[in-house]
């Protein structure tokens, strides 16, 4: 059996995919999701080898919901937006269904699925990655427990390297994410974000003041109060940007 | 016929005439030989066809609808005396090289060329008629296939594929389990979209009948997003008849649902309520929206579209507020009405 994994807000949208596939008896669905959210739990907890995903959904758009699995299943974008599924196909995204769709470019879909869950799975997280338009608009993360927090850009104040994690800070919570604060800092609007330091990525809509802290070297003050240091690399950039 | 043929016509038309005159004439009145009498017509006459063609100047010069009819009379008259002299002048010339004889009856002849003239001129006007109604229909058929256009164009930019296409996936889905709802659902579909066309040429529409418009609009969208979408209209009945510019609330309404609704889990109520009172018409739409939904361009761009707008037909008059707090999206509308 493959197991398949069916994630569309629109209850129609899912309806249709339920039933081109009731007519293939290899295929098993073994969670239906409305959202992103149950989509992340869902292949979480059933480790499927099929997904087919819609892209437009509340709280997670669909390469949100990539970009927080570990291990992703075979993926199939379903979608009404043709600039999506062309952007994912150049990625080589295993398909695409543009809604609506005919049984018969399913079935052939379907084909395609069975011979690749047949042989090697491709890793999602680059890919979906790569198919997020930049500079990201908000940051998703997903903590041990399960819970999965999405933080709009505007309200990051700074983000923390933590050895190998980094820490984003939003009105005093500290969010743990799996990334390196450099890939973070490549996501982010460079106009928006600066790497005063090292270990800091700082929203420049959050900088209260400059002070000289000693010599050659600075600390930045936020508007909260929070001091953060600033390397001279870090306020040569400050500098080039205000 | 084109213009230049119907012009070749006037020319030949007064050549002819003018040949036929005067060689007449000069066979019986002055009892000459036909041939010589033709022969000394003809130059003469052809002469008097580029005058005749020359007409059209004077005649487009002052044209019947706009001249007064002294201008018009003025004119022509004096062209009248200028054409038929040159032509007897240059016809006296030649006919005294050719016979060695002059023209007898000088001021029949004149009266004759003048006359002529006037024909000419009568067939002028009534060419430049016809090719200036010719050119009205022309202009009114290019008007109709800009207004069209503009249609057209408007609907496009009205109709997002995103929703086109995602109503067309809902009635695929329906066509398999519930066919009688899939009729329905098209039937909706086509309603909108031809009230849409209709009503997109009109410069103003009652109130009323944009809410309809925007009812079907969220009729559609009520099949695809189900329970998730809620809808509460009210519209006093002095609103309801207040004339508006069409498709000025539907893509507010269809922001609330993209931008909005769309972006919430449980989905929400879109709240629209119209009232007048005072001479001001007062429009609030709201509707809950996830204030860390992804910000699509179109969604400012569907704003500031209806702002501009707005402000365009009301001379700047109009009041358009947008307000987004605590997970709701408000729209405020005032027009003087």
């Amino acid at each position: 059996m493959i197991r398949t994994v069916i994630v569309d807000d629109e209850p129609l949208a899912r309806e249709v995919l339920r039933e081109y596939l009731a007519g293939d008896e290899e295929f098993e669905i073994v969670a239906e999701c409305a959202n992103g959210f149950e989509a992340v739990q869902a292949v979480t907890a059933h480790d499927p080898d099929v997904l087919f995903l819609d892209i437009q959904m509340p709280k997670l758009d669909g390469f949100e919901v990539l970009s927080l699995l570990d291990r992703a299943p075979v993926v199939i974008f379903v979608t009404a937006h043709d600039e999506y599924a062309l952007r994912a196909f150049d990625v080589h995204a295993l398909d695409y269904l543009l809604k609506p769709f005919s049984e018969d470019r399913f079935r052939s879909v379907l084909q395609r699925v069975r011979k690749q869950v047949a042989g090697e799975r491709t890793a999602p997280v680059s890919l979906a990655a790569s198919l997020r338009s930049r500079p990201l608009q908000r940051l998703v993360v997903r903590s041990e427990d399960g819970t999965i927090d999405v933080v709009a850009v505007a309200r990051i104040d700074y983000l923390e390297a933590d050895d190998d994690r980094i820490l984003i800070v939003t009105g005093g919570r500290k969010l743990p994410k799996q990334q390196t604060i450099g890939d973070a800092a490549a996501e982010l609007d460079p106009d928006r974000f600066v790497r005063i330091h090292r270990s800091y990525l700082l929203h420049i809509d959050r900088i209260e003041r400059i002070e000289l802290y000693a010599k050659d070297s600075r600390v930045a003050i936020l508007r909260d109060g929070t001091r953060l240091p600033v390397s001279r690399a870090g306020y040569a950039r400050l500098k080039q940007l205000l | 016929m084109n213009d230049r043929t119907r012009l070749g016509l006037t020319g030949g038309l007064a050549i002819a005439s003018a040949a036929l005159i005067s060689s007449w004439f000069l066979l019986v009145r002055q009892g000459m030989d036909p041939v010589v009498a033709f022969g000394a017509a003809i130059p003469p006459s052809l002469l008097f066809g580029f005058i005749g063609l020359a007409a059209r100047y004077p005649c487009r010069a002052t044209p019947l609808r706009t001249s007064s009819a002294t201008r018009v009379l003025g004119t022509h008259v004096g062209a009248a005396v200028v054409a038929s002299g040159v032509w007897l002048l240059s016809w006296n010339l030649w006919l005294s090289r050719v016979t060695g004889s002059a023209i007898h009856d000088l001021p029949l002849m004149l009266a004759t060329g003048a006359l002529l003239y006037g024909v000419t001129v009568v067939v002028h006007y009534l060419t430049l008629e016809l090719e200036a109604s010719r050119h009205a229909e022309e202009a009114a058929l290019r008007y109709q296939v800009l207004m069209r256009e503009a249609e057209l164009r408007a609907f496009k930019a009205q109709v997002d594929p995103h929703f086109l296409f995602n109503s067309l996936n809902a009635v695929a889905s329906l066509c398999g389990s519930r066919p009688q709802d899939a009729r329905e659902m098209a039937q909706l579909m086509a309603d909108f979209f031809r009230q849409t066309l209709r009503v997109g040429s009109l410069d103003r529409i009652p109130l009323a009948q944009e809410i309809d418009l925007v009812s079907r609009y969220l009729a559609i969208e009520k099949v695809r997003f189900g329970a998730r979408l809620a809808v509460s209209i009210h519209v006093d009945a002095a609103a309801a008849d207040t004339m508006v510019p069409p498709l000025l609330l539907q893509p507010l309404i269809e922001n609330a649902v993209r931008h909005g609704i769309a972006s919430m889990v449980e989905g929400g109520t879109i709240e629209l309520s119209a009232v007048r009172n005072d001479g001001l018409l007062k429009i609030r739409i709201e509707n809950p929206a996830d204030p860390d939904r992804a910000r699509a361009r179109g969604e400012s761009i569907g704003l500031e579209n209806a702002r501009g707008r707005l402000s365009a037909i009301s001379e700047g008059r109009a009041v358009f507020r947008t307000k987004e707090s605590d997970g709701r999206f408000t729209v405020e509308i005032e027009v003087p009405a």
